[in-house]
């Protein structure tokens, strides 16, 4: 109730599509959001409302709904006069429920153009990429997992491309519409595509298989993404392999080191990490800010491995994606070249340097085995101060505390200075560096944009900051 | 809970803009990335009129010359000294001066919070005062056996007096080339390097026309000159030791330190003083390095500085002789790019600054000041 009024700030209808926006207009979570925030001034904290063609249209609904608001106002208003006071309650029951209105009232035209619209218009696009798939000649190749799903694409794309005309989707587009709109774009020439497979609930792999057919498929890891969608682990694990009854055992690659995977029974023996990769053998593995080094050997012969990427991780789903380009046929010597070429990826351990420090952006990361692997590279990479800035990771589910627990406990031993993002998981990180007696400094931040905007007061030369996951807006 | 800081900046000086960005973008920012200071902006006009506001923490008032309205418009900021020290009535616990040149970083500030009985960053009051004034500080260093530059020094009135004869008597003392400064001024201002008494005459007038007191000094030979920021009040901690890279001029003067290696040309407020026409750190002669750094320590010592300071040295690279030219007390932007260079981030340092005053205040504190005694029952 203390904040009541802040429903009536002018900003009010802005902070509320910039919700919608931020949650990609899925009225669920808008919803959500809505009936869990209290203080509608403290909402926009990482970005601005984006005022694009949608969003107009939906302002010009908030102001047509606040017009047809008003107007009944005023007419019960002048009721009153001639009917008595019982029109004046009236008035004054819309007037306090006006922002509720003008928020559920948003969702009706959304919901409409969604239904009437949006999905008709999908179906449409998903038949015509089906078809268009069916008589492609490329062989596909899948990725499928809670993580790493990105970086695997992108090096396959990379490595493959080396010698042989490879497309594979876009960005995070790896829902059925967008691995759709992805498809309805290919020239038809292309010798191999690799598509991401997207999971939020039991069936969605089924679905992006049958969609796509691949022949081969790399499962890079399992864990609590996702949670509170899909109910338990046992059906996150079961949705990720519902891919095996697409891709026959003997090219299905799996992420050794992922736990989930590894327990999950099932026909393929084809297993990565950073010690193999099928029947490669993995070793002389080094990694710096500056990129990763290792080598595959097999039956007298040697592949010579160097990326951009930092982290020992990175090792294992580098040496699958090369273990797959050979089996697809790219020489040795091309995959050398194209593995050179491999970059690292925006928001994902990408270190840029800062006034003789070095900042990694693995914002994008938004699991418990990322963030322990980017300690994992914080604690051994010598830098004078390890600072490591993160809020915690989001859709925990029920292990929310226990995961940001260990969080905890992994960060004390590893850094020197840790920057927490004040959150709902806050004190459980600090219930974990308490319990291993952190003795480095705590630092807690309640405005992450003036953070990350003057991060350059914060650094001197010889540290390496770590900024791990994000906490979009509409999380608390 | 977290403390009150009050940074004063502006004020009526030649450097009152360079203390702006010294204030916005080396001390309120970082101070506020802190997080455990409530910052209040002060803002000293070119006139000496104090107003305060959050809108003033923000560079594009300044710099957009809104400024003006938004002086005109402000009340002034009240003062009480009530065995503390409160402005517009909200209590402070600490002072940062963020300002250069004549009445802030000349000590008169420093006597006001003095007066208060407030802690407060940076060089005390005597200090600043000796520091402020290139005469003393260099009868200071020589009286303490740190070499200096031969010199010799006359006042505003003295050469308005007799032009041509203090200039005789000034080119007939040293040898050229030689360095006509203002006495008082920092930030290169007034300063002309010069070779014919014909240049001496009009750099004296140049000076006199900024200082009462003008300062020439010799020019040294085979000359590196490097500068060292310094902070600690007992313990002295250097940074690196920079070199400024002149340009064709071989002089380093206000357009260099400020507008050409500022923030004008690469646009940021962010970018400070010299760093982008310095060495850091300059690479000099073996055995030189430990020979600044002594002489910098030596005469930061030999001055009283507490808090910050910078030590501006030269040396003959041929007879490896260290000099003491100057020192500031408060350097532009703190000189926060060779700090953060040497390891320490801005906010960092700025901790450590703000510790560094509430460790003298509470030193300070252990002196008697008062002392009981009958001479009143005299009367």
């Amino acid at each position: 109730m203390k904040y009541f009024w802040t429903r009536f700030l002018p900003s009010y209808p802005k902070v509320l599509l910039y919700m919608l926006q931020s949650t990609e207009y899925n009225l669920g979570q808008y919803l959500t959001w809505f009936n869990r925030t209290a203080d509608f001034r403290r909402v926009m904290k990482r970005r601005t409302l984006d005022m694009t063609k949608k969003v107009r249209i939906l302002l010009l609904a908030i102001q047509a709904i606040v017009f047809v608001i008003l107007l009944v106002i005023i007419a019960a208003v002048y009721l009153s006069t001639v009917y008595g006071q019982m029109w004046l309650l009236v008035a004054l029951l819309l007037l306090i429920t006006a922002p509720f209105i003008v928020a559920y009232g948003l969702a009706v035209p959304l919901f409409i153009g969604e239904l009437l619209i949006q999905r008709p218009r999908e179906k449409v696009i998903i038949a015509n990429a089906q078809k268009k798939l069916n008589d492609h000649p490329g062989r596909r190749i899948a990725v499928a997992g809670s993580f790493g799903k990105t970086t695997a694409k992108e090096i396959l794309k990379v490595v493959i491309g080396e010698g042989m005309n490879v497309a594979a989707t876009p960005g995070n587009m790896n829902t059925p519409i967008g691995i759709s709109r992805f498809v309805m774009k290919l020239k038809g020439d292309e010798d191999i595509l690799v598509f991401e497979l997207g999971e939020e609930k039991v069936g969605d792999v089924r679905e992006l298989s049958r969609l796509v057919h691949p022949e081969y498929a790399i499962i890079t890891g399992i864990n609590e993404a996702h949670l509170s969608s899909f109910g338990s682990l046992e059906n996150t694990v079961a949705t990720i392999f519902e891919i095996e009854k697409f891709v026959k055992p003997e090219k299905l690659y799996k992420n050794e080191q992922s736990p989930l995977v590894k327990s999950y029974k099932n026909k393929s023996t084809l297993w990565f990490s950073d010690e193999k990769a099928g029947d490669w053998q993995v070793g002389h593995i080094s990694t710096a800010i500056d990129g990763t080094e290792f080598t595959m050997t097999r039956q007298g012969e040697t592949i010579h491995a160097k990326t951009g990427l930092v982290g020992v991780h990175t090792v294992g789903v580098t040496a699958a994606a090369v273990a797959m380009a050979y089996e697809l046929g790219v020489s040795i010597e091309n995959i050398e070249n194209g593995l050179r070429k491999v970059r690292p990826f925006e928001h994902r351990m990408e270190p840029r340097p800062m006034h003789g420090a070095w900042v990694i952006d693995d914002t994008y990361n938004g699991n418990s085995q990322g963030v322990e692997a980017g300690l994992s590279f914080l604690k051994s990479s010598g830098a004078k101060r390890r600072i490591y800035v993160t809020p915690g990771l989001v859709e925990q589910g029920s292990k929310v505390r226990e995961i940001h627990e260990t969080i905890g406990r992994q960060i004390a031993g590893s850094v020197d200075v840790v920057v927490l993002m004040q959150n709902s998981v806050t004190e459980y990180i600090k219930a974990g560096l308490t319990r291993e007696k952190f003795n480095g400094k705590l630092i807690e931040i309640d405005n992450p944009l003036q953070f990350y905007t003057n991060l350059d007061q914060f650094v001197a030369a010889g540290d390496i900051v770590l900024m791990q996951n994000d906490w979009t807006d509409n999380y608390q | 809970m977290k403390k009150t800081v009050a940074v004063y900046f502006g004020g009526r000086s030649t450097e009152h803009d360079i203390s702006i960005i010294t204030a916005l973008s080396s001390v309120i920012k970082p101070l506020e990335m802190a997080g455990q200071y409530t910052i209040i902006p002060v803002y000293i006009t070119k006139q000496g009129r104090w107003i305060s506001g959050p809108k003033l923490k923000d560079i594009s008032l300044f710099s957009s010359g809104k400024i003006e309205d938004f002086i005109k418009k402000a009340k002034p900021v009240t003062v009480t000294f009530d065995g503390g020290f409160m402005l517009n009535k909200t209590r402070i616990d600490i002072n940062f001066p963020a300002m250069h040149g004549s009445f802030g970083e000349d000590g008169s500030l420093m006597g006001v919070f003095r007066m208060a009985g407030i802690p407060f960053v940076g060089a005390d009051m005597d200090s600043s005062v000796i520091a402020m004034d290139k005469v003393l500080a260099k009868q200071v260093a020589e009286a303490n056996n740190i070499p200096t530059s031969k010199f010799v020094f006359l006042t505003r009135d003295e050469f308005l007096a007799d032009q041509v004869g203090e200039t005789a008597k000034v080119a007939a003392t040293l040898s050229y080339p030689l360095f006509v400064k203002p006495a008082h001024l920092g930030s290169s201002i007034g300063i002309t390097r010069v070779t014919t008494e014909e240049e001496l005459h009009n750099a004296l007038e140049v000076a006199a026309y900024y200082d009462n007191k003008i300062i020439v000094e010799e020019a040294v030979a085979n000359l590196i000159e490097v500068t060292v920021p310094i902070i600690g009040n007992k313990v002295p901690k250097p940074a690196l030791i920079e070199r400024p890279l002149a340009t064709a001029d071989e002089f380093f003067d206000f357009e260099n330190k400020y507008i050409r290696g500022g923030g004008k040309k690469t646009g940021g407020a962010k970018q400070t003083g010299s760093q982008g026409y310095s060495e850091l750190p300059v690479v000099l002669p073996e055995g030189l390095d430990d020979k600044v750094l002594q002489t910098a320590i030596a005469t930061y010592k030999a001055l009283g500085l507490q808090g910050m300071g910078r030590v501006d040295l030269l040396i003959d690279s041929k007879s490896q002789t260290v000099y003491f030219n100057e020192v500031n007390p408060l350097p532009g932007s703190i000189y926060a790019h060779n700090w953060r260079a040497a390891g320490v981030s801005t906010v960092d340092l700025v901790n450590e600054l703000v510790q560094l005053a509430e460790q003298r205040f509470s030193d300070n504190s252990q002196l008697n000041t008062t002392f009981s005694s009958s001479f009143l029952q005299q009367f």
